[in-house]
């Protein structure tokens, strides 16, 4: 059975950068690649959780971060996990300056087409990791 | 002339992504951030007490601070106390607001139910935001009073976080041991632009103000100001 990506949003609560990457890390797991990804929470890895570290030692993980500190890809490779990607959806909103998110507890339009925009990158990561495990 | 965080409440919320309880505890704590009590608190993204710095790690100690968790795994609660310290107040969602599987919607989107849940966890939140700092609320005048005269409340802003932010600290010796005091680099700016000679006096006084920030264990007062004395002292003449 082929491994799943790991998507590991950040927890940004004060920043819009972190809420579109919340809502990015959901298309993926639910819209865009269900059955080739898991969502884990962060705030489990932050807590050692047992379960959550034998995930995160048996699959590449990409992380998802809000800000500049990365706080999903620091804390995934402190706790063992191997980062395949690292994303900062800042970068993202550079390569897609039309699309302006506003709001945290709800996101604006462009905020939300920004989390689907980045969605697609993070969707053909998730398709390169499955390739490279397919030709292993 | 720099100036001292006010004092206010921490909220740290576990935020959890897999669960509709998670995302309750995200945006009660918004809620309270950005329109209940956003003059009275600050937050800070959980995980970063594990990939911040020492400033990042000292929330807990600077500011009293409440938990906001969406399962009994207790994330929040328990990842504050370990990397920083142990919050003051704890709420658990499906403590407060119980509900079987689906019924507050998905993570992603909450329903009716989770809106409600929303709303009364933010109410608990800020009632606790209430007594930590010791205001009363008038709810007939939408004022509330701070040991003093009513301040009436501000127009809803935006959430902010400490991210990244740190809270300086400097680390004296007392009584043999090392100790790390919250603030004191601003104090001590603070104290030499506004003149403050140092002398035993302005060490009393810079007691009063460093204890805002810092718990002084009992007995040690006359330790603590002898230290900030000297530290004071050292201060000012490698500034002069």
């Amino acid at each position: 059975m082929k491994r799943k990506a790991l998507i590991i949003p950040c927890s940004g609560i004060g920043k819009t950068y972190g809420s579109v990457a919340r809502e990015g890390a959901y298309i993926v797991t639910e819209d865009l690649r269900p059955k080739s990804t898991q969502l884990v929470p962060l705030a489990l890895v932050v807590l050692g959780d047992q379960e959550v570290q034998q995930t995160l030692a048996g699959s590449p993980a990409i992380a998802i971060d809000g800000c500049k500190l990365a706080c999903a890809a620091k804390v995934v490779a402190e706790s063992g996990g191997t980062v395949a990607h690292a994303l900062q959806v800042l970068d993202v909103y550079r390569r897609h300056r039309e699309l302006k998110p506003a709001g945290i507890a709800e996101l604006n339009a462009a905020g939300q087409q920004l989390a689907k925009a980045l969605a697609d990158e993070v969707s053909g990561l998730v398709d390169g990791i499955a390739a490279e495990e397919t030709s292993a | 002339m720099p100036e001292l965080p006010k004092r206010k409440v921490g909220l740290v919320s576990c935020s959890g992504e897999e669960m509709a309880e998670g995302t309750v505890t995200r945006l009660a704590t918004l809620k309270v951030l950005e329109s209940l009590r956003p003059d009275e608190t600050v937050t800070i993204c959980l995980p970063l007490f594990l990939a911040g710095g020492e400033g990042d790690r000292a929330f807990a100690r600077f500011y009293p601070t409440i938990a906001i968790d969406g399962c009994e795994k207790r994330c929040a609660a328990r990842g504050t106390e370990m990397y920083s310290s142990k919050p003051v107040a704890g709420i658990v969602v499906n403590e407060l607001c119980p509900a079987g599987a689906g019924e507050l919607g998905t993570a992603r989107r909450l329903n009716e139910a989770g809106m409600a849940a929303v709303n009364a966890v933010a109410a608990e939140i800020a009632r606790h935001v209430d007594r930590l700092l010791g205001t009363r609320r008038d709810r007939s005048r939408d004022e509330y009073t701070v040991g003093g005269p009513a301040v009436k409340e501000k127009v809803p802003g935006v959430a902010t976080c400490s991210c990244g932010s740190g809270i300086p600290v400097k680390v004296l010796e007392i009584d043999g041991r090392k100790v790390e005091i919250l603030a004191l680099p601003l104090i001590l700016e603070m104290f030499r632009q506004a003149a403050k000679p140092a002398v035993d006096a302005t060490a009393a006084e810079m007691l009063e103000t460093v204890r805002l920030y810092n718990r002084i264990p009992e007995g040690e007062e006359a330790l603590w100001k002898l230290a900030l004395g000297r530290e004071y002292a050292s201060y000012c003449a490698e500034v002069r």
